[in-house]
């Protein structure tokens, strides 16, 4: 009964932590991108525009639920479901914290522990082409069919140089367990922390270039493309359907950054400097073992949070700084660019571990 | 078996039942992603998390995406009327299946008769599996250093594969 209720808290934080950072992430696109362009942007509902994402909501599910002629009606309602299920069943293998204790039990801050940890979660990332294919299909329409297949390659050419960078790291760390990732990311070399990306630079760099591709988003939104598609795969999509794929973006948006950071920034370990306010706090509230755990959980969720924060940050910094690539220019890159140098860069981190190790 | 397993095995042989009858290409090739799915979460279930992991990668998310890819390019949506009933193939697959199928469920059953069979378990119980440091480490032990000439001769073969596969194209372009 225990185990089941902290399951049940763990997958409500993951689920509330998620979904109630999406709102956030709207209004801050929308100010971000206003911010960079020189404009005000929304600014008239609530303190600052806060409430807009409110009123954006409040207008999807008033809007008219419509379904195109001669769509696939089961396939079409489907599409936006998958899109929001893949990304937040990877988030259940990120870890946000080493372990709390309730009531004098030991709770590990993961909801699933598995074997194959990080493997996980390349799997549902895996899943998350269905969406597009199955969106730009069942809609029946000339320009959702040609955003699906441009989404599709390009989501499944980005994937292998995904998959080599993240091979790289798996043969730095010599497991799949993000818990023993970032444990191996605590020490420091010299004055840097011994972060991931400090290793193997080069495979955090292809990592950091995919995950934008793999997540729809500019400079890779070819997919969506409104100057030459309308609006790609999700052309056809109105009211909560939409709204579906658009809170999908976001969550994926989250897990990737998640995800970079426990492989390549740390992880759930704490930033430098907070080790002496988890000391201060336990010696001002005399806390014992457990209290001083609890105190050092409180402050590697808010780590982890922290690098999650700057990598939605640099999502919107790229998405309204970079214009989008041509198809032939971003299959290029995957393939003729991205895909040797991740293979090379994988050769090189192997040597470097074998060099290293003995 | 737990009855979650139990509804799992029901939605999956729903689907592959959907799979086979179903007249859209593309329909036939979702289920087909259903049944793997389903089978994948049967194997998590179980505790074989990697062989679930593996599942969901190479076919779910690899394979399945090329068909459900190549039936969207091609566009399949007239080859609905090309399914001809042919009564005589029909029966004749339908009774090799029956044949194939009744031969396995034999062989398990007849397997499962024996007691000795019953009772004497492999090297790798799931403790012994745990002690040694989980099922991904236990595998890729066996992988590189026991099998290690085998898994190269598979690989050898899949690089084959490919060579064949693009040879043949070229031949029909050129």
């Amino acid at each position: 009964m225990f185990d089941l209720s902290m399951m049940m808290a763990k997958i409500v934080v993951i689920l509330v932590g998620t979904l109630g950072v999406v709102p956030v992430m709207v209004w801050f696109e929308r100010r971000g991108a206003a911010w960079m362009q020189g404009r005000i942007g929304p600014n008239r509902v609530g303190p600052f525009g806060l409430m807009q994402p409110l009123a954006d909501v409040i207008k999807f599910i008033f809007k008219e639920t419509f379904t195109p002629r001669g769509a696939n009606k089961f396939y079409y309602l489907m599409a936006p479901i998958i899109a929001l299920i893949a990304p937040l069943c990877a988030l259940a293998v990120i870890p946000f914290g080493s372990k709390a204790f309730v009531n004098g039990h030991e709770v590990i801050l993961q909801v699933a522990q598995m074997d194959t940890g990080v493997l996980f979660i390349l799997a549902f990332a895996g899943l998350e082409v269905y969406p597009v294919i199955l969106a730009g299909w069942a809609s029946r329409n000339k320009y959702t069919v040609l955003g699906a297949l441009r989404g599709s390659s390009q989501i499944v050419s980005y994937e292998i140089s995904m998959g080599l960078a993240l091979l790289s790291m798996l043969v730095v760390y010599g497991s799949f367990n993000p818990h023993d990732m970032v444990s191996w990311q605590q020490g420091s070399l010299g004055f840097i922390p011994r972060w991931g990306a400090f290793v193997n630079p080069i495979g955090a760099l292809i990592f950091w270039i995919s995950i934008f591709a793999e997540t729809n988003r500019l400079p890779f939104d070819l997919a969506e493309g409104e100057s030459e598609l309308v609006a790609g795969y999700h052309l056809e999509y109105g009211g909560m359907k939409f709204a579906a794929f658009f809170m999908a973006e976001y969550v994926a948006m989250i897990m990737a950054s998640a995800l970079i950071s426990t492989l390549y920034f740390g992880g759930y370990g704490i930033l430098p400097g907070m080790e002496f306010a988890i000391n201060l706090i336990s010696n001002f509230f005399a806390f014992g073992e457990v209290g001083m755990q609890n105190t050092k959980a409180v402050f590697e969720f808010i780590s982890l949070a922290s690098k999650i924060a700057v990598f939605m940050f640099l999502f919107v910094w790229v998405r309204w700084t970079l214009p989008r690539f041509r198809f032939d220019q971003l299959m290029d890159l995957g393939w003729k660019i991205l895909f040797p140098i991740a293979l090379i860069n994988l050769v090189v981190v192997t040597i470097g571990v074998y060099y290293f190790n003995s | 078996m737990s009855p979650v397993i139990i509804i799992l095995c029901v939605i999956s042989a729903a689907l592959a039942v959907t799979m086979l009858f179903t007249k859209s290409p593309i329909t036939s090739a979702l289920c087909l992603l259903g049944v793997l799915i389903m089978t994948a979460a049967i194997y998590g279930l179980i505790g074989e998390h990697m062989i679930a992991t593996l599942q969901l990668v190479v076919y779910a998310g690899a394979i399945m995406v090329l068909f459900i890819f190549s039936i969207m390019l091609l566009n399949l949506t007239d080859s609905e009327n090309d399914f001809k009933k042919k009564p005589f193939v029909f029966i004749l697959g339908l009774a090799a299946g029956i044949t194939v199928f009744g031969s396995i469920v034999y062989a398990i059953l007849n397997h499962f008769k024996n007691e000795a069979n019953d009772k004497t378990l492999g090297a790798f119980s799931s403790e012994t599996v745990l002690a040694l440091g989980g099922n991904s480490k236990v595998l890729s032990h066996a992988l590189f250093s026991q099998y290690y000439v085998s898994f190269e001769v598979v690989s050898l073969a899949l690089l084959v594969a490919v060579v064949g596969s693009v040879v043949l194209a070229k031949r029909k372009v050129d």
